[in-house]
């Protein structure tokens, strides 16, 4: 099954050409070419890891150009962390194709979506399972163009252009870092192949300060990709994408595209205490920064957003702090219950039109199926015993404790607390009380968007077993066979466990409170004089902070480029449009249909030849 | 010349060349006996299983040891191997053009000749491949030449169809000339027509003065062959041919002819000119002497084959000028020389071969729905038929030299092979990347018509001939195959052909 992996990514690709050629003839039908696509690399990335459970890791790679003595390979790779992701790609990539024929039913360009779909999920596959950096980020930039295309679906609105528009820009910055940091790799080790640099690694060849620079340069490739402080900007805006995208690429997998990439370069991190320790206190302040302004957006699909941007810091927080498998492990069960809760929010707002969490409420009654589903993901992600994200959870903060990170620690579990606040809130607002605004004919959503609903909402519950207190499997597992990685558990003190577990029902509780009971005034914190509220509500001006730094000096820097653009370089380019255009006027006009004229041509050619050959008595 | 002698030789390294003339021989008695009114197109589909037979046959041959018959004048080396290839598959993909090419104005369906001219063609190309005597060079060219003329006219009542034939033959003879008359000056300095006993006599080569003749000899050949390659200033009668011919016989004279065309230059050029001594033994050959003058040539074809493509309005008359254009690449590397010389063209030629053939098929498509030839034809391609613009869309990119399609692999041998030699060749690389960026305006100007103008007609594409399937399949893959592997061309020259080390033995 794995020598023959490589087809994994082919079937989306498959379906993104055949939407794309007849997308406008399979109208509604395109979304079974889709859904039965991502079926099939379901279906295959589930044997392939069940093989990968008992065979060693499949390589191989085949060169693919040689240039001088350089050689350039092509192929693919099949180990634990490739294996899993493959299954949690592809898993979630086929629900939310499940999930879009109901949403996005009825929609113009629903052919087109399909197809998009399939372009994504080929390129993000392709990522999982590139052997070398090179293929790594010619899928890394795909995935960014599929994620431009998806969150500019609704071209039309204003807000999605500038959304798609901001989401490259900023994800390009980290792409910047990232090639500059391959290419100096490159030029220390003479290789891309990830087996090799390591091993260059490994035996001294490269100076640790060379690792140190390439390892952050590459990390601010996954920052941007990931959304971290302070590149996040655009994962917020990116919501303006239809619903389903956001579960897909924005909780599941292209978000989580920065810290496979961490995670697959680890050995290369680990070698530099300097880099990860760039990694985890990024990784840390992203989380509680997020939360934080998590606790007042009033955007049902906001505050998914910021809380997405808070659990990636988690990881990040658990891959600086030598947590290898601590941050793979949350990263699988993030990609299960955000987009559970995703899809949920999907649903609501597919059921009452809007997404403004003020206008909700007293929905519980109205969405039978889709209320549950979205406490099993508020209860995953908060933390709370037993759910899945509680096992992750507690396995980054042991890492960040035993990592000797105290401050880090603590900002984690505040961090913890604020993620069980503002989730509840959510959950209290939208679902228990009374309407807010009038609503009609709420109706829970068809079947077709529900059952992708349970499923996650089953692997939010159970995907947390595989790696408990009591059992490590998923992490002996992960680590198996190299020992760069580090260890399958990390032991760490039973009050860390029990420490979290009290945040978390802290957080709960004090939702409950001011939310659902009311005994507390919603301002009782920031006071009358709202200044913390306001700060929040702006996202600590981070943006406003870019417009007036950043920007404007891009801005003039760019009016004095613009400057030179229109008087100089244009006209240059002007000068040498009209000569290529002349040439090509007088070269049509010399090509008058008159054979004397052309054996003509012919002679003069030849005899200025000769002239010159005569002239310089044969020798030039 | 007594029988045992004729009967000893290795007639087996023929066998190719002997199908083709075979299947030529028996079609044209077919064609006599066939009732005058009945559908030739059976002769083109021998004609296809006939090329087919010759590809297997020379298959077959690809082991053996270079070998010369008929006194050298016949040799089968690794290169008349390689490039035989070539021929044969661009012959065949013509010929599946041709199969499905709607007949009119004079060239009815019974006419038999332009099914078995284009074998006489591609056998005069096969001989070229394959000679060691600049008689039989000669003979393999005009044998080319005069079947294209005929081809070019054949649609006898169409006055552009005259006018194209009579154009090619006044400029082909001109070129004729200049080449025999380059030609003669060799014969005249070494007494022999044998390559390689030419060369022997020009590596000891004392006299100065006849290092001088043989330049001279020189820039009149190159010359004369120029005309065949189409490259400037020696171009100008290919957008009038290309224009007025039947669109598959402008496809033979954009792809099989012109690779004949380089096929001949390089038997000359590398086999008479790279190995005759400038000053006495041991000094540098008359050809890197002359590289200047070949580089003017390859600069000035670029330049105006890609400007003047921008200018035009008809689709043939640009896909002449950008067979012009891409010409020029391919002479880029007969400047430098360098040491994957003969693997970098001969790439290039094959990964020309299928972009541009496949383009000619869809040309060809357009042409017989529409009734003609212009460029604002392809407006609303996408919304007509979406898959026929996509194919075209990607054999554009392709000619363009974009990368993951093989024509962006093809410029990258040549460009490198530009900086491989002693004494880089920055100009002329410079140009080829300035000219390559010109030729994406026009490429993409059919691209503009396609996806983003609206259709003058919606009427669907029905009933596509199976010879245009045929082509576009074969060549959309190959295009996209050859750019995605390039080592699958690396690995087969490198396997059969041992860098075309016996070129010269």
């Amino acid at each position: 099954m794995m020598e023959n992996a490589w087809i994994i990514p082919l079937f989306p690709l498959l379906s993104f050409l055949i939407l794309l050629l007849f997308g406008k003839r399979l109208k509604d039908a395109s979304a079974y070419v889709g859904i039965l696509a991502t079926l099939a690399s379901l279906v295959y990335s589930l044997l392939v890891l069940f093989e990968r459970f008992s065979e060693p890791t499949f390589k191989t790679s085949t060169e693919w150009l040689r240039i001088g003595d350089i050689s350039l390979t092509a192929g693919f790779e099949v180990n634990q962390l490739n294996a899993l992701m493959l299954v949690i790609v592809s898993l979630v990539s086929f629900l939310v194709h499940t999930y879009s024929k109901g949403y996005m039913h009825g929609d113009e360009r629903f052919p087109v979506f399909y197809a998009y779909l399939g372009l994504f999920t080929f390129a993000m596959l392709g990522l999982v399972i590139s052997p070398n950096l090179l293929q790594t980020y010619i899928f890394w930039e795909l995935v960014g163009v599929g994620s431009f295309l998806l969150i500019g679906f609704y071209f039309y609105k204003v807000e999605a252009k500038a959304a798609a528009k901001k989401a490259f820009i900023m994800t390009r910055i980290g792409d910047v870092g990232l090639l500059i940091g391959m290419i100096l790799l490159f030029w220390e080790t003479k290789s891309f192949e990830y087996s090799e640099i390591f091993q260059a690694v490994e035996a001294g060849a490269v100076s640790s300060t060379m690792i140190t620079l390439t390892a952050i340069l590459i990390f601010i490739g996954a920052v941007g990709k990931s959304g971290q402080f302070p590149l996040h900007t655009w994962l917020p805006d990116a919501m303006e994408g239809p619903t389903p995208v956001s579960a897909l690429i924005h909780a599941a997998t292209m978000v989580a595209a920065g810290v496979y990439l961490v995670a697959t370069l680890f050995p290369l991190f680990a070698a530099s205490e300097t880099a990860l320790l760039t990694i985890a206190i990024i990784g840390a302040f992203t989380a509680i920064f997020a939360a934080s302004i998590g606790l007042v957006q009033t955007d049902i699909k906001r505050v998914l957003a910021y809380s997405t941007v808070s659990q990636l810091g988690y990881m990040m927080l658990a891959l600086g702090s030598a947590g290898y498998v601590a941050g793979v492990f949350h990263l699988m069960t993030h990609a299960f219950f955000k987009a559970l809760l995703f899809l949920a929010a999907g649903s609501v707002i597919h059921a009452v039109h809007t997404q403004n969490i003020e206008e909700m409420g007293g929905l519980w009654k109205k969405l039978k199926l889709t209320a549950p589903l979205f406490l099993i993901g508020t209860l995953a992600i908060s933390g709370v015993p037993l759910f899945s994200g509680f096992f992750s959870k507690d396995e980054i903060l042991i890492a960040a404790w035993e990592g000797g990170h105290p401050v880090l620690f603590l900002l984690a579990l505040a961090a913890a607390f604020m993620t069980a606040f503002y989730m509840f809130r959510l959950f209290f607002m939208v679902f228990t009380g009374e309407a807010r605004t009038p609503m009609k004919n709420v109706h829970e959503s068809p079947s077709m968007m529900t059952i992708p609903m349970i499923v996650l909402g089953v692997l939010a519950i159970i995907a947390g077993y595989v790696q408990t207190p009591f059992n490590h499997n998923l992490g002996e597992w992960l680590v198996d066979g190299n020992e760069a990685l580090g260890h399958g558990h990390i032991e760490g003190p039973i009050w860390i466990m029990i420490a979290a577990t009290v945040v978390s029902l802290a957080g709960i509780y004090l939702a409950y409170l001011i939310y659902y009971k009311r005994s507390v005034a919603r301002n009782w914190l920031s006071g009358s004089g709202d200044t913390l509220h306001t700060i929040l509500i702006n996202k600590y001006y981070i943006d406003e902070f870019y417009q007036m730094s950043v920007v404007a000096v891009t801005k003039g820097i760019s009016y004095f480029l613009r400057f030179i653009d229109v008087f100089l370089v244009e006209g240059i380019m002007k000068g040498v449009a009209v000569i290529v255009q002349g040439l090509g006027a007088a070269g049509s006009k010399l090509q008058s249909g008159q054979t004397q004229t052309y054996a003509a041509v012919a002679f003069i050619g030849l005899a200025l030849l000769a002239v010159i050959f005569v002239l310089t008595g044969g020798y030039l | 010349m007594s029988l045992e002698e004729l009967t000893s030789y290795n007639w087996g390294i023929m066998t190719p060349e002997f199908i083709i003339v075979g299947v030529a021989a028996l079609l044209t008695l077919i064609d006599l006996f066939m009732p005058k009114k009945q559908d030739r197109r059976i002769l083109g589909w021998i004609a296809i299983m006939a090329v087919g037979a010759a590809m297997v046959s020379l298959a077959g041959l690809l082991g053996a040891a270079p070998e010369s018959i008929l006194e050298d004048t016949f040799r089968l080396d690794s290169f008349g191997k390689a490039f035989k290839f070539l021929l044969l598959a661009g012959g065949a993909l013509v010929l599946f053009l041709a199969v499905s090419y709607k007949a009119d104005e004079g060239m009815e369906e019974y006419r038999g000749e332009f099914y078995y001219l284009f074998l006489t063609g591609l056998l005069g190309g096969m001989i070229m491949t394959s000679s060691g005597d600049l008689i039989t060079l000669f003979i393999g060219l005009e044998l080319l030449s005069i079947s294209s003329y005929i081809l070019a006219g054949i649609r006898k009542h169409n006055l552009q169809s005259n006018e194209s034939a009579m154009k090619y033959v006044i400029n082909g003879s001109i070129a004729t000339a200049i080449t025999l008359f380059g030609l003669s000056y060799v014969y005249g300095l070494t007494g022999t027509t044998n390559l390689l006993a030419i060369a022997g006599t020009l590596q000891a080569l004392a006299d100065a003065q006849h290092a001088y003749l043989l330049g001279l000899a020189f820039l009149m050949i190159f010359v004369g062959l120029a005309f065949k390659l189409a490259a400037a200033p020696f171009h100008m009668w290919a957008p009038d041919v290309y224009q007025g011919a039947p669109t598959p016989v402008t496809a033979f004279l954009s792809v099989v002819s012109k690779t004949a065309g380089f096929v001949i230059v390089a038997r000359i050029l590398i086999s008479v000119f790279a190995v005759a001594a400038t000053e006495g033994p041991g000094s540098i050959p008359i050809l890197y002497n002359m590289q200047d003058y070949i580089a003017v040539v390859a600069g000035a074809t670029m330049i105006i084959g890609n400007v003047v493509a921008l200018k035009q309005s008809n689709i043939k008359r640009m896909f002449a000028y950008s067979s012009i254009a891409h010409a020029g690449y391919i002479l880029v590397a007969f400047t430098t020389l360098s040491s994957n010389f003969f693997y970098s063209v001969w790439f290039y030629l094959l990964a020309y071969l299928f972009m541009n053939l496949g383009a000619f098929a869809i040309i060809q498509l357009v042409e017989a729905k529409t009734g003609s030839t212009r460029i604002a034809d392809f407006a609303g391609l996408y919304r007509r038929s979406p898959i026929l613009a996509v194919v075209m869309g990607i054999l554009l990119i392709a000619l363009a030299g974009f990368p993951g399609t093989a024509g962006f692999i093809g410029k990258l041998n040549i460009f490198i092979g530009a900086f491989m030699v002693q004494e880089p060749h920055y100009v002329l690389a410079s140009v080829m990347i300035a000219t390559t960026v010109v030729s994406y305006f026009y490429y993409f100007g059919i691209m503009t018509q396609m996806f983003f103008r609206p259709a003058a007609d919606d009427s669907k594409f029905t009933k596509i001939p199976v010879g245009i399937v045929v082509v576009l399949i074969i060549t959309v893959a190959a295009s996209i195959l050859l750019g995605v592997f390039p080592d699958i061309a690396i690995d087969f020259v490198n396997e059969n052909f041992n860098q075309f080390a016996d070129f010269l033995q």
